[in-house]
């Protein structure tokens, strides 16, 4: 099973007409995902890849089902764009929009739980079912279809963990990045909830890293809850206190936040810890 | 960005906080005339972006002239907590009878601002929940509904606040919190919140960090950034929308993502180097881009070698590679670089950097890439 998504999921871009919309929505055809509509208003009419284009969400989802959006929007707009998909019935909602004003994502987080909607993001690499769909920028030539789901707060050292796996010939089920920024639609605990019922996931890799309390809460489910085995690595071991390290989440406050702090709790919950991303490999093997 | 207190303070009078009288001033003259005009006895107060100036002497009360002139002096260019001091706030010393705590911050875990009040102010919020959770009140705030009056008023209460005490602080807890909205805050704290024998209060220290995020859409917001960083390339980094930090290694990184970046600094340091930055692209690369990244890099003269680490999922990596030829042609570095570049269109991008023999790592795992960087090294 993948996670949020599957074969059938019928999605809508948003941003389709943009540089970076444009090329991802070929990606992901490519890829075989069905991608039915895309949205960017003042350009209805248009095809992008032989995509319709709509003026806005409501009529995509009218003329095409769709079920789920991606969205590629720059972050002013990002708000406004995420209401109204939920506004048209759209359950799933990928935001990959990077540096969107956190004021915005705790009001989208707010009302896409309040609706039923499940958000994923912002600045987020979105999900990908290794051989069977992607909804997101994830390349698709470092995957391979297995029995690990992989949960990550970061988009390229994704990649490499996966790339890291695959090389290893460890497949994966489904991988999702949960998004970089403090405020995030949907947690790293939610998502582990998921993988202890699906049954393709034999094993969890968490990609954590400084800052926040995502891996804090992921670890209080991981000690009561879960009963697959969990493997962390969490990246900013040398980074400095008190400077963001590139996402807007990753910045240790006080004695709050560390690599250390984070990989200790986790230890505590039972999860084996990577130091290097290779060593995830080596561990899994010893569970597969 | 974090703005300075007395950026923070005008900030705070606009919307009807009182604050008290003070005047910037960047020399032992001004200070001394700003003292005149404010009246003896006075605070002052290095202006520094960092907090716990105060145990480290960057705040002084004195009633003589000649000693404000002399603690002015001795502030200026003088470093606290690392940080070099440029300007000094002279401002009223105000008599103190009770000291609060108010502060609106963001709860990662519910994704929602979160308010906090106490009427054991002047220690930091930390302590305060330490020592004595049950004199902090919190609310966590729905920001679609908002936060109202009322409510501001039922958290003093809960603390035992009446009369007119009671109006006064829950009036400042509210427009505390339109400030936090108005503003794109990610947290806005008045610490410590004086009330003064006659009764009234005054916010005596104002923190307010903005969402770097979110500075386009506050345009009254005047930024000067030198005011604000020491570092030249620092300073360089953010007008290019580059995510620089300076470490004290020797080792130059490059890394698209963060997560990749962080992980490719962890990995210099367990090979047994140093890294001397950590420098990342973001999603959006460019031609320019790249070429200014590496530049930026390459001006840090500590620097023994460079490990360029790029992934082509959103990013171009064609446009990368040609970016980095163009830096490498214009500064031709005399130490190793290796770029380790995978991902979507690969082998155009190596083809454009094996053209100009530079080094490449093709393999995904960074391990590798930091292992051969250190061989070039000689480590």
């Amino acid at each position: 099973m993948c996670i949020f998504v599957d074969e059938n999921t019928r999605t809508v871009v948003q941003g389709i007409t943009g540089n970076v919309g444009e090329v991802q929505t070929k990606l992901m055809l490519e890829y075989g995902s069905k991608i039915v509509a895309g949205v960017t208003p003042g350009k209805g009419g248009m095809a992008v890849h032989s995509v319709p284009v709509y003026d806005n969400v409501k009529e995509a989802v009218a003329e095409h089902a769709a079920d789920a959006s991606i969205l590629f929007v720059p972050p002013l707009f990002a708000k406004d764009a995420v209401i109204e998909a939920i506004d048209s019935d759209i359950k799933l909602l990928v935001v990959i929009t990077e540096h969107i004003p956190i004021h915005d994502t705790m009001y989208m987080r707010e009302y896409s739980r309040c609706a039923g909607a499940r958000m994923i993001g912002p600045t987020t690499p979105g999900i990908i079912c290794p051989g069977k769909t992607k909804i997101g920028i994830t390349p698709a030539n470092v995957f391979l279809e297995g029995n690990v789901g992989i949960i990550s707060r970061s988009g390229t050292l994704l990649y490499e963990i996966a790339g890291n796996l695959s090389l290893a010939e460890i497949g994966q089920s489904s991988c999702l990045g949960i998004g970089a920024d403090p405020v995030i639609g949907t947690d790293m605990k939610e998502i582990l909830e998921l993988f202890e019922k699906d049954e393709q996931t034999k094993l969890v890799v968490i990609v954590g890293e400084i800052g926040g309390v995502q891996e804090e809460e992921a670890a209080k489910f991981i000690k009561h809850e879960m009963s697959k085995p969990v493997i962390a690595y969490v990246a900013g071991k040398v980074a400095p206190r008190e400077k963001k390290m590139g996402h807007a989440g990753a910045i240790i406050l006080g004695e709050k936040g560390t690599a250390k702090s984070k990989m200790d709790v986790l230890i505590k919950a039972g999860v084996e810890i990577a130091n290097k991303p290779s060593e995830i490999a080596k561990i899994a093997r010893i569970h597969l | 960005m974090r703005l300075f207190e007395y950026e923070a303070k005008e900030i705070f009078k606009k919307f009807g906080i009182p604050v008290p009288k003070g005047l910037v001033v960047r020399s032992a003259k001004e200070a001394a005339s700003a003292a005149k005009q404010i009246r003896l006895p006075v605070a002052v107060k290095a202006q520094i972006l960092v907090g716990g100036r105060g145990n480290a002497g960057g705040i002084k009360f004195t009633s003589d002239l000649d000693e404000v002139i002399a603690e002015t002096k001795k502030l200026i260019n003088r470093r606290i907590k690392g940080r070099k001091v440029k300007m000094v706030l002279i401002e009223e010393k105000l008599d103190i009878q009770n000291e609060y705590y108010m502060g609106v911050t963001i709860d990662q875990l519910s994704g929602k601002p979160i308010l906090m009040f106490s009427t054991e102010g002047g220690v930091d919020v930390e302590t305060i929940a330490k020592k004595k959770p049950e004199m902090l009140i919190s609310k966590k705030i729905s920001v679609s509904r908002g936060f109202f009056q009322f409510e501001a008023r039922d958290m003093c209460m809960q603390l035992g606040l009446k009369g007119s005490t009671l109006l006064k602080v829950g009036s400042i807890l509210h427009k505390l919190y339109e400030v936090f909205i108005g503003y794109d805050a990610m947290i806005a704290e008045i610490n410590p919140l004086i009330i003064t024998s006659n009764g009234e209060p005054y916010a005596v220290d104002a923190k307010l960090e903005v969402d770097d995020n979110a500075l386009f859409r506050q345009p009254n917001l005047e930024l000067n950034l030198s005011t604000r960083y020491e570092d030249k390339i620092k300073i360089e980094a953010i007008k290019h929308g580059l995510s620089y930090v300076r470490l004290d290694g020797d080792i130059g990184v490059i890394g698209s993502g963060a997560g990749l970046t962080m992980a490719t600094i962890d990995l210099i340091t367990d090979f047994g180097g140093k890294p001397a930055n950590f420098l990342e692209t973001g999603g959006g690369i460019t031609e320019e881009l790249m070429t200014k990244a590496v530049e930026l890099v390459l001006k840090d003269r500590r620097l023994k070698g460079l490990l360029i680490n790029l992934y082509g999922g959103i990013n171009p990596m064609p446009s990368a590679a040609k970016g980095i030829v163009k830096a490498y042609e214009k500064l031709k570095p005399k130490i190793p670089v290796l770029v380790k570049l995978v991902g979507n269109q690969q082998e155009e991008a190596w083809n454009i950097l094996g053209n100009y023999a530079i080094p490449i790592a093709k393999k995904i795992q960074t391990e590798k890439a930091v292992e051969k960087l250190m061989n070039l090294l000689g480590g």
